[in-house]
């Protein structure tokens, strides 16, 4: 029995001599979202980082984009959370400005860090007078139409309203005669509250409305141009009947299902769709677009601004490692890192000049569009409170505008008051 | 030592108990009295605040009709079609019964996340197998939207968790029916009554004690289910849907006030205590009977 006991005390004082690294500092990195071919390229990008530096450990987590803020929250709340993560730089504002994020402008280097990227991209990810993280990777929303079925109706993408609403209600058949239209100009996305919000604000900002004037003081969703925006897409629900009547209860993939099967004609998209509609239907072809623009502003279609989304890779300020970090970040985001975007459809686009201005870019179908639209985009404004009143306050009052609860003054009127309290603290 | 092992051997599980349930239950109504949020931290006692806020909020009274709805429509409708095919079953004893009687408890053992997306697909406007059966028999026009639809969504939840909730109540009335002693039925065949005068006269009245604890504890169930409303609809669509469970997320985890969404948790708690009471008292009233 003894040498049994003793064998068994050797075995359990053995084992953690055993254990890979035991000295090396282990970073935390969460992903969020992502194709699986970026999942794979950032697997493999953490491997060859690990092997430049054996002292650092890397456990990389893949996590949902649909729970991102609870999860960061949470995780914040208690001062635990990744060392790292790819987030919305918007939450520069959010999470940068309540502490939570590691001012990365404080390394030396990071002059140097900055000039990799294309000024307003990096811009994206500063608040107040800190930088809270580096581009991961860049989108502008724009119009996606199906190309067979534009084609077949012989008709040009649209480029203002008026050609957009006629294009919805041409594009609006029954396809197999049994009275009910099978087949809709517009499919939405309705049954994401963040992701409606952030497909129908292009319009607003098409139109020169802005949710928020720039000194983050007042909110002015009930502007003329946003309401008129808002109208425009009540009235093809109401009037035209060109949107999918049941939009309120699509996510993502209801939207790709629908644009795939030919029964939705335009959608308001990113660089990630092609993939996606590759996936789901290979070979498919559509146009990319910019968002179209009020007819009284088609001259200048090509500087109007759309929505600017980027994701950002941040540290957490509470992290032991923060050198570590950086380190890391550096070698995810460098230049020659971010070439994998121009290579490979990782559904975003590039943020840095040299991959920007690359010989490979210039090849690529849809970069030209997105590039030239990213060069007018704005992003939400940089309010901590902007997320919330996008998906708790704008989504809500601007899907009961479409589909015929309120009118569209009314619902932005309804949806500024209780913004402004929000920020006002009254809520 | 003799006295003390029976404390002993209860220990692990009243300590697992205070754990898992005592411990958070605690912190959650600690919670509800302060201002708590992840955002800006834990502040002081707020008092009553927090329930003050959640009574005032319209989503509130929305969210408590339609869980009200949602619990006594679900359950209703599961018994009803529980007690169908008990009756079926009872009547049709072939060697295949239990077969199908298993067959037929399946939705009662699949998780309530894979059944919520099986309706959600089931019910998709375009691609639904609901929709080309009913647009098929010329009973809807094809490509009706039913989540998409505020008057309908809520309706839907309450149908995909009848269809969960039905299979239990199905063994619950079969082991009624089998209880009620065959003389009464002989009695009144003698007597000439009808198939429906039986029904009417014996199996429901005879069934009226499961009926009751089978009610109390679907409404219980529903009035505290998360999954199902959030996996079809996430509460929408534009709120039509809410109910209080998933309200208790919104407050907690979307808004990130958990003083608030610990008190609507409370509230809930308190109402479900009521209803368990209830059911207690109709269980002890039936055992002596």
């Amino acid at each position: 029995m003894r040498p049994i006991i003793v064998a068994l005390a050797a075995l359990a004082l053995g084992l953690p001599s055993c254990a890979r690294n035991d000295q090396a500092v282990v970073l935390n990195d969460w992903n969020f979202g992502g194709r699986p071919r970026l999942i794979e390229w950032l697997r493999t990008r953490v491997d060859s980082f690990q092997v430049a530096h054996p002292g650092v450990r890397v456990v990389q987590s893949q996590k949902s984009w649909n729970m991102i803020r609870e999860l960061l929250y949470a995780e914040y709340s208690c001062g635990t959370g990744p060392d790292i993560v790819n987030v919305h730089a918007n939450y520069a504002a959010e999470f940068g400005g309540a502490g939570y994020y590691y001012p990365v402008n404080t390394f030396p280097d990071f002059a140097q860090v900055k000039g990799w990227y294309v000024p307003c991209m990096i811009e994206a990810t500063r608040y107040g007078d800190n930088y809270y993280g580096l581009p991961s990777s860049a989108i502008a929303f724009v119009l996606v139409c199906n190309k067979e079925l534009f084609d077949r109706e012989g008709i040009a993408p649209p480029r203002t309203w008026s050609e957009f609403r006629a294009a919805a209600r041409r594009l609006t058949r029954d396809t197999d005669g049994d009275g009910v239209p099978d087949q809709y100009g517009l499919v939405l996305l309705g049954g994401d509250r963040g992701g409606f919000a952030y497909r129908l604000i292009p319009f607003f900002l098409k139109a020169g409305a802005r949710p928020m004037t720039d000194d983050l003081k007042t909110v002015t969703l009930n502007a003329p141009g946003g309401v008129a925006a808002l109208r425009l897409i009540a009235d093809m629900y109401q009037v035209d009947h060109s949107v999918t009547p049941g939009f309120l209860a699509y996510s993502l993939t209801e939207v790709n299902d629908l644009f795939c099967s030919n029964r939705a004609a335009m959608s308001i998209e990113g660089p990630w769709f092609r993939g996606m509609v590759d996936d789901k239907c290979p070979g498919k072809k559509f146009y990319t677009v910019p968002v179209p623009v009020p007819d009284e502003l088609a001259g200048g279609a090509d500087t109007a601004a759309t929505l600017q989304d980027m994701v950002m890779y941040a540290i957490n300020a509470r992290s032991p490692h923060p050198e570590q970090a950086w380190e890391l970040l550096k070698y995810l985001r460098n230049e020659e890192a971010d070439m994998a975007w121009i290579r490979q459809d990782l559904g975003a686009t590039a943020t840095t000049r040299a991959a920007l201005e690359s010989p490979e870019a210039a090849a690529l179908d849809d970069l030209p569009v997105y590039v030239r639209e990213l060069a007018h985009a704005r992003p939400w404004p940089a309010h901590p409170k902007m997320i919330a009143i996008a998906s708790d306050i704008f989504t809500p009052w601007a899907e009961k505008a479409i589909v015929g609860e309120i009118s569209p003054a009314g619902a932005m009127d309804q949806a500024t008051r209780e913004a402004q309290e929000l920020i006002e603290g009254k809520r | 030592m003799k006295r003390s092992l029976p404390y002993l051997l209860l220990a692990p599980a009243l300590l697992f108990t205070a754990f898992v349930l005592v411990y958070p239950l605690g912190q959650n109504l600690l919670n509800s009295f302060r201002a708590v949020h992840l955002v800006q931290g834990t502040g002081g006692w707020t008092g009553l605040d927090n329930y003050r806020h959640v009574f005032a909020d319209r989503e509130f009274t929305l969210a408590l009709r339609n869980t009200a709805g949602y619990a006594l429509g679900g359950t209703l409708l599961a018994l009803a079609g529980g007690l169908a095919v008990a009756l079926l079953l009872e009547r049709a004893t072939t060697r295949a019964t239990p077969l199908v009687t298993c067959l037929l408890s399946l939705p009662w053992v699949i998780s309530p996340v894979v059944a919520g997306f099986a309706w959600k697909w089931m019910l998709n406007d375009h691609f639904g197998i609901l929709n080309a059966w009913l647009a098929g028999a010329g009973i809807v026009n094809p490509g009706t939207s039913w989540l998409g639809n505020p008057h309908t969504a809520l309706l839907c939840a309450m149908v995909a968790r009848a269809w969960q909730f039905y299979p239990f109540a199905m063994v619950m009335f079969l082991a009624g029916l089998e209880s009620i002693p065959a003389e009464q039925y002989e009695a009144a065949s003698v007597d000439g009554a009808s198939a429906v005068r039986r029904f009417l006269a014996i199996t429901l009245p005879n069934l009226r004690p499961v009926s009751s604890v089978l009610l109390l504890l679907g409404v219980i169930w529903s009035f505290n289910d998360f999954t199902t409303v959030f996996v079809m609809t996430r509460g929408g669509p534009i709120d039509a849907s809410m109910v209080l469970p998933v309200l208790v997320r919104e407050f907690s985890f979307v808004h990130f006030d958990l003083g608030k969404g610990s008190a609507l948790s409370i509230v809930i708690f308190a109402a479900l205590v009521l209803l368990s009471a209830l059911y207690l008292r109709v269980l002890v009233g039936r055992e002596r009977a």
